[in-house]
């Protein structure tokens, strides 16, 4: 932090830098969604002629074409409904593999460990794990897409580093007030180490939304189908009519966006208040 | 809020386990509806499913679902229940369906790039593989292949004597679409040669306006554009393949060489700048807005280019890749669309039953007109613009070299007649240099397979 | 590395044993246990359709990959194109990803709302990215060519020369990440106390000094994760390429290549036949590959951690 002795403060050029080296890469970021919003707004024909101008009148009926074709609250609720749970079961699990692994409570703990690096690495699993799927009758079957989505070794990776960081006294402490292992890690680890959650819950439920080619495969039943999936069919009959597109592709950007703006202030929360702690 | 957090959690997980098991026990899985006996005919009162699959095709698309509504009046017990896929996730959707037992009817296309006795060492197309695990159904000895011209059932839909799939109609993929009203303001008659399309070409080019245009972005429209080009110097290209296989054509021989040449001149200077940038199913809204003469593509595209632009006037022509007004007569294309059924479908009756009303004949007059593709049942005729623009050609209708061509093993990516290699859509600018790779690329696969 | 366990004695001790195993069958039964099959997968001519005859060809399908006649040549050249790719997306994208996250660090006013802005494609996904930058780099009149028609030059972007669709390809990958590097900075960056910074700058050290010496040692395990994923990220992404340019020559990465081949997708025919044995083997090529430079990397960055930070 600066502090400054004279009487008239002097020009920070770091500051001015600063600012003008983010605001060129804030065009970069918002230039693209801002032609997205734009051309949402266009006609077809407007929209041949100049791509780039700006759209003169409020073409609404872009977004009431895009919302029903594309189905979208059915395809929202779907997707709302497998990110949640698989987030969730992959979350409670992955806290009770990094915990007993980070403590060095069990035995081999590393070698779990770097179990779990390897899966970094892996190669595509696509083809035994349909057959396997089909075996066990699951295809086809929200339930089964939901397991599809209940293990993420980075998240294990990064629970484990950051439960290291909270101190084994408490462990400890607790044990000596007569807690047990579940009790502890529900009560007392859980809230301590939400930030990581935070983050892990986060990437995961993002790599849940955004998932492509597995619903493509496994959920064949219109009714089952993800928002991702909704808007590969809407873009395959739309795919040349940008307006049509384009309000299509935000409106299902803007959920996205909600959540993530509500989840962010927590996780920046949780990251800060992780700083302090340090 | 923090102590609410771990609960929320939990009951939030709890939540969504139940509505996902709800979701699931509301919405039948279809194997629950089949009939107790497998493939029995249909009691009057028993709820049938019939799952079917079709890819994107909007027009096609639309059909099908008023077809589904009045064959579900017609059949009242029946549910059809239709997917759309992406063209591009057909096939792997398709056999994962199959693989599943999810699915009654599918949508295939009619077959080809069969291996030939000449091929050494290729793998099956994936239909003859499908058959061959037997998940397609035999319908040799059904009453409606009697409304299909036998070649077209010969052709499309027979693997080793059998019957396994009804053909909806052929497309041309080697035509042009030429705007009318450009031609007349320019003075240009219709090109019935290549030197006349050349010279159509470059009147338009000092009138400004872009001789021709294709969905380069997608990368096919482009090569399957000049479809018409190999035709006119290879017009039969069964033998043009066996030819390729046994060393006796090389694509840098003589006549291939004529061949490259004019696909540069294609390339670069008929096809507009921007073609890269424009997607395939945007194309026909680029050229129905009237801003380029020509249009590239395959017969596919009348009934988009009509509802883009109704009064638009259009016309078709073989692409007149020669010199000679009489070899630029024929229409090179293949069997689109057709149906097949799953083997081990339960619902078989029902499914044949939905084949029989669509090959009935006034329905499938309707399809014609509705996708446009050239009838594959006598009787039907297309009556639309398109239809009347192809008829003096259709007679001449051959089967492409897409349908025929099988790569040897080891060949290399380069190993194909596309026009799409050369810059601006690919990296190539000398014809020979270009010709000397694609030979190249193909002969390391034939050497590798002695 | 088992220190002593607090919470109990006895049976009481295989606790943690109990509810660790819900999350590690779970990723046995699906990740691990189906990987390992896939490599079994590469010893055969597997097309992936039920009921089709599955034969044992030992090495055969990594030959073809490998040796046979020109195809392998273009494997490798996707192989050389893959390693590229990688360079420039980890390198870039560390760097700007460094950049930002120092720069938005300083907690200036509004820079939350970068933060937000640069995360933001992160969670968009590969599809709606892809349509973004289609729509922005749209050739006919898109704002891109806009601005470069007022520069005098052109350019087809996805559509163009290999070159220039690979570069796009590159600087959409780049922007779509870059937020991923800037936020685990960013939480780095956290744990550094100000009082550090305050020393330092009490010892009259520069910015620049002072990043060398204070921020940049103390970010190291940031600096590793992110190294890490990125190059591994990097060796493995394809879904870009199929949303922006489709399976073009001379542009294709390994990845690309091995679904393609495994999908019947290399050739305009929607006929071809399925080759999942020998895509199983072209993946494992390609693991081997992540493997090699990933362990590699892992080590370098592992000792550097150890000398820096003891």
């Amino acid at each position: 932090m600066n502090t400054t002795l004279k009487t008239r403060t002097p020009i920070n050029w770091g500051r001015i830098a600063s600012y003008a080296i983010l605001l060129i890469f804030a065009i970069i970021y918002a230039g693209p969604l801002l032609m997205l919003i734009n051309t949402a707004f266009k006609t077809l024909p407007d929209f041949m002629k100049d791509a780039t101008s700006l759209a003169t009148s409020l073409n609404i009926e872009n977004f009431s074409e895009a919302w029903t074709r594309a189905n979208f609250p059915r395809y929202l609720t779907n997707t709302l409904i497998y990110t949640i749970s698989a987030t969730a079961i992959y979350t409670i699990t992955a806290v009770f593999v990094a915990f007993p692994v980070a403590r060095g409570y069990i035995r081999g703990g590393n070698y779990i460990l770097t179990l779990f690096i390897i899966a970094l690495f892996l190669p595509p699993a696509l083809i035994p794990q349909f057959q396997m799927m089909l075996a066990l009758g699951l295809y086809n079957n929200p339930l089964g897409y939901i397991l599809l989505f209940t293990v993420n070794p980075i998240g294990i990776v990064i629970l484990v580093n950051y439960i290291k960081t909270v101190p084994i006294e408490l462990d400890e402490a607790a044990a000596i007030d007569g807690s047990g292992y579940f009790r502890f890690v529900i009560s007392v680890l859980l809230p301590l180490i939400r930030p990581a959650i935070a983050t892990v819950a986060v990437l995961h439920a993002i790599g849940i939304w955004n998932e492509l080619i597995l619903p493509t495969i496994y959920l064949t039943n219109q009714d089952y189908y993800p928002i991702t999936r909704g808007m590969i069919v809407f873009q395959g009959v739309y795919g040349s009519d940008w307006p049509t597109l384009a309000a299509g592709v935000l409106i299902m950007t803007l959920p996205m966006v909600i959540i993530f703006l509500v989840l962010q202030r927590y996780i920046v929360s949780g990251m800060t208040a992780g700083a302090v702690k340090g | 809020m923090r102590k609410m957090f771990l609960p929320v959690l939990l009951i939030l997980v709890l939540l969504s386990l139940v509505l996902s098991a709800c979701a699931s026990s509301a919405t039948p899985a279809p194997a629950d509806t089949q009939a107790p006996a497998e493939g029995g005919a249909p009691a009057a009162d028993e709820k049938v499913t019939l799952r079917v699959l079709v890819h994107q095709n909007p027009p096609m698309v639309e059909f099908m679902e008023a077809f589904n509504q009045k064959f579900q009046e017609k059949y009242p017990n029946v549910t059809v229940d239709m997917s759309v896929v992406n063209a591009n996730d057909l096939s792997t959707v398709t056999q994962t369906r199959l693989t599943a037992n999810d699915v009654d009817v599918v949508d295939v296309f009619g077959f080809a790039n069969a291996a030939r006795p000449y091929m050494k060492n290729v793998d099956p197309p994936n239909w003859q593989t499908l058959i061959e695990a037997g998940y397609l159904l035999d319908l040799s000895d059904q009453p409606f292949l009697a409304n299909y011209y036998p070649a077209s059932i010969e052709d499309a839909g027979t693997y080793d004597g059998k019957v396994y799939q009804i053909n909806g109609g052929t497309v041309s993929y080697s035509g042009i679409y030429y705007n009318k009203d450009l031609f007349a303001q320019n003075n240009v008659d219709v090109p019935t040669t290549w030197s006349e399309l050349v010279a159509a070409c470059e009147t338009f080019a000092a009138a400004d306006i872009p001789c021709m245009t294709a969905g380069g972005k997608d990368g096919w429209p482009i090569f399957v554009g000049a479809y018409g080009l190999i035709g006119s110097i290879y017009p039969d290209q069964a033998a043009l393949v066996e030819g390729l296989w046994n060393g006796s054509i090389k694509w840098n021989d003589a006549k291939s060489m004529e061949m490259w040449d004019k696909m540069k001149v294609y390339a670069q200077d008929m096809m507009e700048a921007g073609a890269s940038g424009i997607a395939g199913d945007a194309a026909p809204g680029r050229f129905a807005s009237g801003a380029v003469a020509m249009f590239s593509g395959g017969t596919w595209y009348a009934a988009a280019i009509e509802e883009a632009e109704p009064a638009f006037e259009w016309g078709y022509i073989p692409f007149p890749g020669s010199d000679n007004a009489d070899e630029n007569k024929y229409l090179f294309g293949k069997y689109d669309q057709g149906w097949a059924i799953a083997t081990k479908s339960p619902n078989t009756e029902t499914a044949l039953l939905y084949l029989s009303e669509f090959s009935d004949p006034a329905s499938y007059q309707e399809w014609v007109n509705a996708v446009g593709f050239f009838p594959t049942q006598p009787g039907a005729t297309l009556d639309t613009q398109i239809g009347m623009e192809v008829a003096p050609y259709l007679e001449n209708f051959k089967v492409g070299y897409e349908q025929y061509w099988v790569a040897p093993k080891g060949a290399g990516q380069y190993a194909n007649p596309y026009a799409s290699y050369y810059k601006p859509f690919g990296e190539f600018d000398d014809p020979q240099e270009l010709a000397d790779k694609v030979q190249a690329d193909l002969q390391s696969g034939l050497d590798a397979n002695q | 590395m088992r220190t002593g366990y607090h919470f109990g004695s006895g049976w009481g001790r295989y606790i943690p044993y109990l509810f660790l195993i819900p999350g590690l069958l779970l990723y046995l039964l699906i990740a691990l246990g189906p990987s390992v099959a896939t490599s079994v997968f590469s010893f055969t001519d597997a097309t992936g359709i039920r009921g089709a005859p599955i034969n044992w060809i030992g090495l055969e399908n990594y030959r073809e990959f490998l040796f046979l006649g020109r195809a392998s040549q273009d494997n490798y050249a996707a192989l050389g194109r893959t390693l590229v790719f990688c360079f420039f997306v980890t390198t870039i994208q560390f760097g700007l990803g460094l950049l930002v996250a120092v720069l938005v660090n300083q907690r200036l006013r509004g820079t939350s709302i970068f933060r937000t802005l640069f995360f933001l494609p992160v969670i968009l996904g590969a599809v709606i990215q892809g349509l973004i930058w289609s729509l922005f780099l749209y050739p006919l009149g898109g704002p891109m060519a806009r601005i470069l028609e007022f520069f005098g030059t052109s350019s087809q972007f996805f559509g163009g020369p290999p070159p220039e669709a690979f570069a796009s390809v590159i600087f959409v990958q780049i922007w779509a990440n870059m937020g991923f590097t800037m936020v685990i900075f960013l939480a780095g960056l956290q744990t550094i106390p100000d009082d550090l910074y305050e020393a330092a700058r009490i010892d009259g050290a520069s910015s620049w000094q002072v990043f060398s010496n204070v921020t940049w040692p103390l970010l190291t395990p940031s600096v590793n994760t992110n190294i890490l994923l990125n190059i591994i990220g990097s060796l493995q992404a394809w879904q870009l390429f199929l949303v922006l340019i489709g399976y073009r020559n001379g542009t294709q990465v390994l990845g690309y290549l091995i679904y393609a081949q495994g999908f019947g997708q290399t050739s305009g025919s929607v006929t071809s036949s399925f080759r999942q044995g020998y895509a199983a083997a072209a993946s494992i090529v390609l693991f081997l590959l992540v493997l090699v430079l990933g362990i590699t990397t892992q080590n370098i960055l592992r000792r550097r951690e150890e000398r820096i930070l003891g």
